[in-house]
């Protein structure tokens, strides 16, 4: 009965019935009250202003927090033709190979730095940071287990400065990723771990919207930290890292 | 050489046509429904920093699936993305999140503004509603909500919850039930 009275109010009765229904509701004084009463509450409930509205920025945020998929950095191929005609121009041959070398490794970096840019961006905003929060590389180490095809090194660099808060998995360059989460003073520092295909490289450091970016190879691991700490600072964390590694 | 050693540029550029247009579409098909998905995702969470956050990931789902979205109202599809996302929420961080001041987001005015005594009743029974709805049980609360707050159809209800029209019906007859007590309860204390 107070389902079939609950679809009647709600008008989703099937026209027999909801005549039906009508015609039991001359009888019934209950069932009149009872709407009567589902009524006023109905009234309460649909005051405009008992909805929470979102924050003025809101949209923004969301906007700004949609990954960026597929970028590619369109200037490159400008930059690319221009560099070509200008090497022409002073009358530097230039092989096949080194060509290929200009058109694939920046755009690589490029493309990198952006990706974990937006990696270090979304895990601060989505405000999912760490999958396992922990200051003990012994158990954030193993924590990766089976997770990863590789073993990311995990070292609690809180002696140098740069204390270790956890880890979660990510995801960089096609690949699972170990991102390993540090902090200096109020900056948090994303180190994202996953497998490289090169030989080792030494420390360099880019940057963009705000954020440096401090990179190397080594052990077959790509390495990269993201933060908004200085340049300097990310730079010596980067050494840390390197040192406490085998 | 010195070609070699140019700075990488990492401007932000226009992204690739295709990825900008999915984006443009994402955008305009689903945050005109913002509103609704975040009326939905601050009764669930009890929250107003929860359900910021809980909105903000299940916008990262949806885009995620877009491409699986047919068309049509995206409203019913957003709403069932942003519940599921609260369910997991809440699931991760009952124990530690206390809820927000109750009167939090709906009292800024009367706080703001002397107002003539009809308004103040107002306000007050507004807080109790608003109250009482909130001690309601989350699968009671995100029906009546659905129903009274957004005006959804059984069905579409029912496929936001993934549960059948009939157990629709009777959380929705209970929900009512246990609310109308809830603020039966309330006068008479009051009074």
């Amino acid at each position: 009965m107070h389902d079939l009275l609950n679809a009647y109010f709600d008008n989703e009765l099937p026209e027999a019935d909801r005549a039906a229904f009508e015609q039991h509701l001359t009888e019934c004084p209950e069932c009149t009250l009872e709407l009567e009463a589902q009524t006023e509450v109905r009234v309460a409930l649909q005051d405009e202003k008992l909805r929470y509205q979102p924050p003025p920025n809101l949209a923004a945020r969301i906007k700004s927090s949609l990954p960026q998929v597929d970028w590619r950095p369109v200037p490159w191929r400008r930059a690319i033709v221009w560099m070509a005609a200008a090497s022409i121009l002073i009358g530097i041959g230039l092989t096949a190979t080194g060509l290929g070398l200009i058109l694939r490794a920046p755009s690589r970096e490029d493309r990198l730095a952006q990706e974990t840019m937006a990696n270090h961006t979304r895990a601060l905003q989505a405000n999912h940071l760490l999958d396992i929060a922990s200051t003990n590389q012994h158990k954030v180490k193993p924590w990766f287990q089976g997770k990863l095809d590789f073993a990311p090194p995990v070292e609690n660099l809180a002696e140098q400065g740069y204390p270790l808060d956890g880890g979660r998995l990510d995801y960089v360059d096609g690949h699972n990723a170990a991102a390993l989460v540090y902090h200096r003073r109020d900056h948090v520092i994303n180190l994202f771990i996953w497998p490289a295909s090169s030989a080792d490289a030494p420390i360099r450091t880019t940057a963009g919207r705000g954020y440096n970016i401090a990179f190397w190879c080594k052990g077959g691991l790509n390495l990269w930290a993201v933060s908004d700490l200085n340049i300097d600072e990310l730079r010596e964390f980067a050494q840390k890292v390197q040192e406490a590694t085998p | 050489m010195g070609a070699m050693d140019a700075p990488v540029s990492l401007a932000p550029e226009d992204p690739p046509l295709g990825e900008q247009d999915k984006r443009t579409s994402f955008e305009a098909a689903t945050l005109p429904h913002l509103p609704a998905v975040y009326n939905l995702a601050r009764w669930l969470t009890r929250n107003d920093q929860d359900a910021e956050d809980v909105v903000q990931e299940a916008y990262l789902r949806a885009f995620r699936f877009f491409d699986n979205f047919r068309g049509g109202d995206a409203r019913p599809w957003l709403l069932a993305i942003v519940r599921n996302t609260c369910l997991t929420w809440l699931k991760r961080n009952r124990q530690d999140r206390p809820t927000s001041p109750l009167d939090s987001a709906l009292n800024i005015v009367a706080a703001d503004t002397p107002e003539p005594d009809e308004q103040l009743v107002q306000a007050a029974n507004r807080r109790m509603v608003q109250q009482a709805l909130n001690e309601l049980p989350e699968e009671f609360r995100e029906v009546v909500v659905l129903r009274e707050m957004e005006g959804l159809a059984y069905k579409e209800i029912a496929a936001i919850t993934d549960s059948a029209i009939g157990t629709v019906m009777s959380r929705l007859a209970r929900g009512r039930k246990l609310l109308r007590d809830k603020l039966v309860d309330r006068q008479t204390d009051g009074s």
